[in-house]
């Protein structure tokens, strides 16, 4: 660097004009400085701005369009869950509806074994009532043939005629035991 | 034509002659036409992107390129430098970038090849600058506080004050704007006269019916420099930009 001043500075010296480059020449100075503060002003007040807003416009539509997908994530994921949710109280709820459903089907089918057992108990009470009236009915409907024949075939043993109506007693205290025995 | 080997001087390598106003502070020469260029195309690239803008959110075309460079002077450059609360500099801190990159992109493109920043008016009008906001800022934030804390670092034992605060006055007031300036000078110039030296050399060898051998090797430099170049402009114009911002946050933070 200053081996280039001093050959600029030796071969300034030789020229017929004084030149010297690191001394500013005036008129540049002032066209450079036109110049700049022209370019600073318009950069400042004109140029700039809009750009500015523009970059600034579309970090704000980034950052708003990131935080909706964020938000349309997190709504998702809820949507996701309360569907889990609700998919979950319905197989409970279904599986609650089949236990009582069984419970309930249960019940009805003790129910009717139960009301066809009493019905069937009813029923043989009532056959086995028919069935001693119908036995009482024809021991007393043989009752006074028993005695009768009886009494005949006791009177053709002894050889004499035994009066039924006074041994109907005697035969039918016999039938009696024996009915019993 | 190319008889000899015949370097031009630096007066011919860096004056231009005034289109009119010679002699007068107006005096318009090549120099002042590549400021009022490197002023007109950041601006009219940033209306047509602003045009765009309002149109759509989706960047394109200079949209795109102009929003890139917003990106990279706030990130790069203000975050790296300052801090969030420097994004109020950003209309200072992007113009300088643009009015440095493309004032140094003529130094490279055909029929100019010649940077404005090769002259030394532009580099000291913005190391002024910058040298004036950024006691402006630490002044406005700060207080007299500002030039407490630059000049008498805090931490550091009283006596050795006799040695730190000259050292310090120097290095934050004196030679900060020299620096700035210097730097994008010397290396804008650098540049111009080794591309110079290369088209000139590769000339002569093409003339020179012995040494044409040589000119293909010349030609290679040429065009190797021609591609640095353009690294080198964009770089000075980056490191101008982030010295500038790095002295502006220095400035708002004094003590840190």
């Amino acid at each position: 660097m200053l081996a280039l001043l001093s050959l600029i500075a030796s071969e300034g010296g030789e020229a017929k004009e004084v030149v010297n480059p690191v001394i500013p020449d005036t008129p540049e100075l002032v066209w450079g400085a036109i110049a700049f503060f022209l370019l600073l002003i318009l950069m400042y007040a004109v140029c700039l701005p809009p750009i500015r807003q523009a970059m600034r416009r579309r970090e704000d539509q980034m950052r708003n369009d990131a935080e909706s997908a964020e938000r349309a994530r997190v709504e998702a994921e809820q949507v996701r869950r309360d569907y889990d949710a609700t998919l979950a109280e319905a197989r409970a709820e279904a599986s609650r509806i089949v236990d009582a459903a069984r419970q309930a089907g249960e019940a009805r089918r003790a129910e009717i074994i139960r009301a066809a057992e009493d019905d069937v108990a009813a029923e043989r009470q009532a056959a086995l009532a028919d069935l001693d009236a119908a036995r009482t009915t024809a021991l007393d409907g043989l009752r006074p043939q028993v005695g009768s024949i009886a009494v005949a075939a006791a009177g053709k043993v002894v050889q004499r005629d035994l009066d039924v109506a006074a041994n109907q007693s005697v035969v039918d205290e016999h039938v009696r035991s024996a009915s019993r025995g | 034509m190319f008889a000899e080997l015949k370097f031009p001087g630096i007066e011919e390598m860096v004056q231009w002659p005034a289109a009119f106003g010679e002699g007068t502070p107006f005096a318009f020469n090549k120099v002042a036409l590549i400021s009022l260029i490197a002023m007109a195309v950041p601006v009219i690239w940033f209306l047509v992107a602003g045009g765009s803008a309002k149109k759509s959110l989706v960047p394109r075309g200079a949209q795109n390129l102009a929003e890139t460079s917003i990106e990279f002077i706030e990130k790069q450059v203000i975050g790296q430098a300052i801090g969030p609360d420097g994004l109020p500099y950003l209309p200072l801190l992007i113009s300088m970038f643009l009015f440095i990159f493309v004032g140094n992109l003529f130094g490279i493109i055909p029929t100019s090849h010649f940077g404005a920043n090769a002259r030394m008016a532009n580099p000291v009008l913005l190391a002024v600058l910058t040298w004036f906001v950024f006691i402006g800022v630490g002044l406005k934030h700060n207080g007299l506080g500002y030039l407490k804390a630059s000049l008498f670092p805090p931490g550091v034992p009283k006596a050795l004050y006799l040695l730190v605060t000259p050292i310090e006055f120097i290095s934050t007031f004196l030679v900060r704007p020299f620096s700035l300036a210097v730097r994008l000078f010397a290396n804008s110039l650098a540049g111009h006269i080794l591309l110079v030296t290369f088209s000139v050399l590769t000339a002569t060898l093409w003339s020179l019916s012995p040494l044409v051998v040589a000119a293909p090797f010349s030609f290679f430099m040429l065009i190797a420099f021609t591609g640095f170049e353009l690294l080198v402009a964009f770089l000075q114009a980056y490191i101008f930009t982030l010295l500038t911002a790095v002295y502006i946050g220095g400035a708002l933070h004094p003590h840190h």
